[in-house]
């Protein structure tokens, strides 16, 4: 009776409901959906195009986003294609079988804009050898050539994922990304003293990739062996330019030396088991092998028989090399167990050990440059190891509070003269209230104690420029105090009204450092709000703010001198000097979504506004010394350290005519001002020698714009 | 939804009260009355479900081949007795009914299993009382049932991270190009900060193979970690650089001569110093020192950095 009742219900409810797509299907029923779109756009851009266009292709055209799915009983299958033809295309393929393997192809664009109508003297710009007709080069810029500095990214991808026979799985994944393009890089005319050359370089990259992963998941056991295979080859090896400096002849050029091939693979081991007490052990192994080789150059030029006059800098015709192929080799070993445990109710643990060895075993290459101080010097290959353990707690506490904490220490060894060791203990705690439905607060602290094994360099004789090691700590691994605070409030006083608010500080002390950066701090405000007013009005805006100090004390000296003590009393030529910079960010965003008719009709306001004001304040400490004639303590500072405003609005009106077809049309505007004193009154050849000298390109220089952009879009789903 | 109930609800009655059916009747003996009753009050919720993959019959052991919605929220018997009320007779993803480690569980009863969650009980988001509904819902009629798309899932929680992603030197994410799950393991893993990779560099150099070397003139910050120098997230600075050049550098390079020199805004192109403007003007140390992740070039050249 029971069951002739229950199915009388799932008849009549079939009935009354009706059957239709959506309500589960038989094995061979198909189900085929999608959207395509096209939109029609134009743009009104003044300002550098590049910037705008950063990581994007807008421009006036069309394009198309499409996405298909279909479904045949267990199978399915999913394609997507967005911004069909613009330089920023992606299309990608999934599909399968529910259960039993899954399938993915891919193909991504991605462009990378810099500069547009840069300018060079060089010939020959996309290319491995630049070279200009006669010497010296024009200084007039304007009859240079023109060309953009932009790179273009193109990745294909596939790969597939069996669980035919689960609980063992089969993944295999292949990747290839090519990047072409031109990018600037910046290269001494002579050293020391001499000009700055920034040369156009040619990017041809390839980058192929694959990953073979084998697994079993099966409570209580978890495991994968994987291995990883990536090769990278750079079409140029290097390129060759004509240099302005030294008076090169067309047949004689310089070079610049570009990233080798290389390849890497790497063998991985992943596990976990659950054990009792609701506890798990999970490891992970690795190893890894890093591989390059490069032809070295014996000589600064390409001609080492041409007349001494015009081949080289300061007479270096040739170095002696103890090996003239360098053979590059980086092993990793990876080793990190963790144990977590929720063994009660109230209480979470976590105990973790790491080890990790970077053993650089790449050739030690001996150079004998008789021109050098000293004449014979051999690279030292740079290895490092990292050990970290800790323990982690975590209480649920009466109230609906839970108190979290842990400590971890850290041990770093490495290949270094300065710094060769470091250990820090770092200790957290966390208290977060969930007590109330419409309220959230939580507040943390984190401390960062750093010790550095520091050596001194020994046996130096009183003009060696080395002394200054003996006062000098960089920062990367200097001692150091660091003390982070965090609080975050959130509030959901009705349905569909939300408020939030975060603080975070952060204070690094470098307490040991005499020379070099000695403090940093950041302050952080966050504040967010949506509400969502009788299912009619969304509004929602953010603000962030943040400060930023560093603090830098250095010492000026000539050569040769004995003054590195910087307790010494200043002179005109060794003194020390200070250097505080400061950033102030700012961010809003506000926005309105207005719903004129429920699901039909839709209005989106929208304003974005991003400031950042930086600031250098420099302070000689010359005592009794006066500062370099024409400058005061105030009219060295700089105001203008990367400054920029941008300001977008949107105005967009979505439309949906029916179900299926759809219209979207509005308007953005984005505006961005940059303000640096490196760029103010740039100057392509603002001298041809010495140390204010050099040849620019325009590399990164004005990025400011101003750009509307008008877009109707029209969309069918089926 | 309130306003649906109403309306709804009257065929579910009739069904119960007009169709000669008592409330003992309409549900199985185990508590659960079965999709078709949800739906009559939750038309809303019933469709995302059915536009998601928990609803495909194909996929062994989905919630369509269990007990529909009741799979994840509990036999409704209760809840339909006691007039359908929030939260009552009924398990919800909502704070006020059930802490995360519940949440979650019921997620993980199925998923645990996953590849996708072998390492979820070390993850920085389980430590932090995260749970599987605070990102995705079934009900969000979206792929991969996420609340929203990336980043701006994220930066719910990771508010200071959006402020850098808006930064004007970022990495391309929120022009879409790149996701927060590109680089980062959400759901746990053992790199560090749940990258995935078992280093930062590692990580770097998938999309950044060039810098991986080895070189035969190393720097040594460089090698050890990328973010000595870069901030991956965003950055007021070029390159993603902490801070400018010629101040980056200074802070660890002070030297006789140049290293250590002061540039200030009389270095700069406006500026009226008579020699050094060519290290402070434009990219400052970089207009010499371009190689300065690595270099095979002879002699000091490359071990400057300069070739």
């Amino acid at each position: 009776m029971k069951s002739k009742g229950f199915v009388m219900i799932s008849i009549v409810g079939a009935l009354c409901l009706g059957a239709g797509p959506g309500r589960g299907w038989g094995a061979e029923e198909k189900k085929i959906s999608g959207e395509v779109s096209l939109t029609a756009q134009h743009l009104n851009l003044e300002g550098e195009k590049a910037k705008f266009n950063e990581y994007g292709d807008m421009q006036d055209g069309f394009y198309g986003d499409v996405n298909f799915q279909y479904e045949r009983g267990n199978y399915y299958l999913d394609f997507r294609g967005s911004e069909i033809g613009r330089k920023t295309q992606g299309y990608e393929l999934l599909g399968g079988k529910w259960g039993s393997f899954r399938y993915n192809f891919s193909y991504d664009q991605l462009p990378n804009n810099f500069t547009e109508n840069a300018r060079t003297f060089y010939s020959g710009v996309g290319g491995g050898s630049l070279t200009y007709p006669t010497h010296p080069p024009s200084t007039n810029f304007t009859t240079w050539n023109k060309f953009d500095y932009s790179l273009e990214r193109k990745n294909y991808a596939g790969g597939l994922k069996f669980d035919l026979f689960k609980p063992f799985y089969f993944d295999v994944s292949v990747a290839r990304e090519t990047r072409k393009g031109v990018y600037p890089i910046g290269s001494a005319g002579t050293t020391p003293g001499g000009i700055a050359l920034e040369i156009p370089s040619p990017i041809d990259y390839t980058t192929d990739s694959m990953k073979v992963e084998v697994g079993y998941n099966k409570n209580p056991l978890a495991l994968s062996l994987s291995y990883n295979y990536s090769t990278f080859q750079n079409d140029h090896k290097s390129v060759y330019f004509r240099n302005p400096s030294t008076d090169n002849t067309a047949s004689t050029t310089d070079n610049y030396t570009l990233p080798p091939d290389n390849d890497c693979y790497k063998f991985n081991f992943r596990g976990a088991v659950r054990l009792p007490w609701n506890s798990k052990f999970n490891a992970n192994l690795a190893f890894s092998r890093a591989q390059s080789q490069a032809n070295l150059f014996d000589s600064y030029t390409a001609n080492v028989t041409a007349a001494a006059s015009n081949i080289g800098v300061q007479g270096r015709t040739g170095v002696i090399l103890n090996d003239y192929i360098f053979n590059g080799k980086v092993d990793t070993q990876s080793y990190h167990f963790t144990l977590t445990s929720n063994p009660l109710h109230f209480l979470d643990g976590k105990v973790f050990y790491r080890y990790y060895d970077y053993d650089n075993r790449s050739d030690p290459i001996t150079t004998t440059d008789s021109t050098a101080t000293p004449a014979t010097f051999t690279t030292h290959p740079f290895s490092y190891q990292k050990q970290k353990a800790g323990a982690e707690l975590g209480f649920r506490l009466p109230a609906s509070f839970y108190l979290s904490g842990g400590y971890t220490y850290v041990q770093t060894k490495r290949d270094r003269e300065d710094i060769s060791k470091n250990q820090d203990d770092i200790l957290n705690a966390e208290l977060r209230w969930t007590g109330a439905d419409f309220m959230l607060a939580k507040v943390g602290y984190e401390r960062l104690h750093r010790r550095a094994e520091f050596e001194s360099p020994q046996g130096l004789s009183p003009t060696d420029p080395k002394n200054i090691e003996t006062y000098l700590r960089r920062y990367d691994a200097a001692a150091k105090d660091r003390d982070t605070y965090k609080a975050v409030l959130e509030f959901f006083p009705v349905q569909d009204l939300s408020f939030s608010f975060g603080y975070k500080r952060k204070n690094t002390d470098y307490k040991d450092t005499i020379l070099g950066l000695q403090d940093d701090k950041r302050d952080e405000f966050t504040v967010d709000a949506d509400y969502l007013i009788l299912k009619r009005v969304r509004l929602f805006g953010y603000f962030d703010y943040e400060y930023v100090k560093r603090h830098q004390f250095q010492r000026q000296i000539p050569s040769p001198t004995t003054a590195y003590d910087p307790t010494l009393p200043p002179t005109a030529t060794a003194f020390n000097w200070t250097s505080t910079q400061t950033e102030r960010n700012y961010g809003y965003g506000l926005g309105m979504e207005l719903y004129l008719i429920p699901k039909k009709l839709t209005l989106r306001l929208q304003n974005d506004y991003l400031k950042s004001d930086g600031y250098a304040d420099y302070t000689y400490l010359l005592g009794t010394n006066p500062l370099p004639a024409g400058r005061s303590e105030d009219n060295i500072d700089i105001s203008d350290w990367d400054d920029y405003r941008l300001q977008n609005y949107l105005v967009k009106v979505i439309y949906h005519m029916t179900p299926s077809i759809s219209f979207i049309a509005g308007w953005a505007y984005a505006k961005y001002d940059y303000d640096d004193a490196q760029y103010d009154g740039y100057q392509y050849v603002p001298a041809t020698t010495g140390s204010s000298g050099a040849y620019l390109t325009g590399a990164y220089q004005d990025p400011g714009y101003r750009a509307h952009v008008f877009f109707l879009s029209t969309g069918y789903k089926f | 939804m309130r306003k649906a109930i109403p309306v709804l609800s009257i065929v579910p009655v009739l069904l119960i009260f007009g169709g000669g059916l008592s409330p003992r009747e309409a549900r199985a003996s185990n508590g659960i009355v079965g999709v078709e009753i949800c739906m009559g009050c939750h038309e809303d919720h019933y469709k995302t479900y059915m536009i998601s993959t928990h609803s495909k019959k194909g996929i062994p052991g989905s919630p369509a081949n269990q007990a529909g919605c009741e799979s994840c929220h509990g036999p409704g018997a209760a809840h339909v007795e006691k007039s359908g009320e929030r939260g009552v007779g009924i398990f919800i993803f909502s704070k006020k009914i059930a802490d995360a480690k519940s949440k979650s569980a019921k997620c993980l009863s199925c998923h645990g299993e996953g590849r996708d969650l072998a390492f979820w009980d070390m993850s920085r988001h389980k430590a932090s009382d995260a749970s599987c509904d605070n990102c995705h819902t079934i009900h969000s009629g979206t792929r991969k049932n996420l609340r929203a798309a990336q980043p701006d899932l994220c930066n719910i929680c990771h508010r200071s991270i959006r402020m850098q992603q808006n930064r004007i030197s970022h990495h391309p994410i929120r022009e879409g190009k790149l996701k927060c799950t590109d680089c980062h393991d959400h759901h746990g893993g053992f790199g560090p900060k749940m990258v995935k990779a078992n280093s930062l560099n590692e990580l770097c150099y998938q999309c950044h193979a060039e810098k991986r070397g080895p070189y035969m003139w190393q720097h040594p910050p460089v090698e050890e970690n990328c973010m000595n120098c870069h901030t991956a997230h965003g950055s007021n600075h070029a390159k993603l650089l902490q801070s400018k050049a010629p101040q980056l550098c200074q802070s660890c390079h002070d030297w006789t001569r140049h290293p250590g020199t002061i540039y200030t805004r009389f270095e700069t192109f406006q500026g009226t110093a008579t020699g050094s403007k060519n290290r402070m003007f434009a990219r400052a140390c970089l207009n010499c020192h371009s190689a300065i992740h690595g270099s095979n070039a002879p002699s000091l050249r490359g071990k400057t950095h300069v070739r």
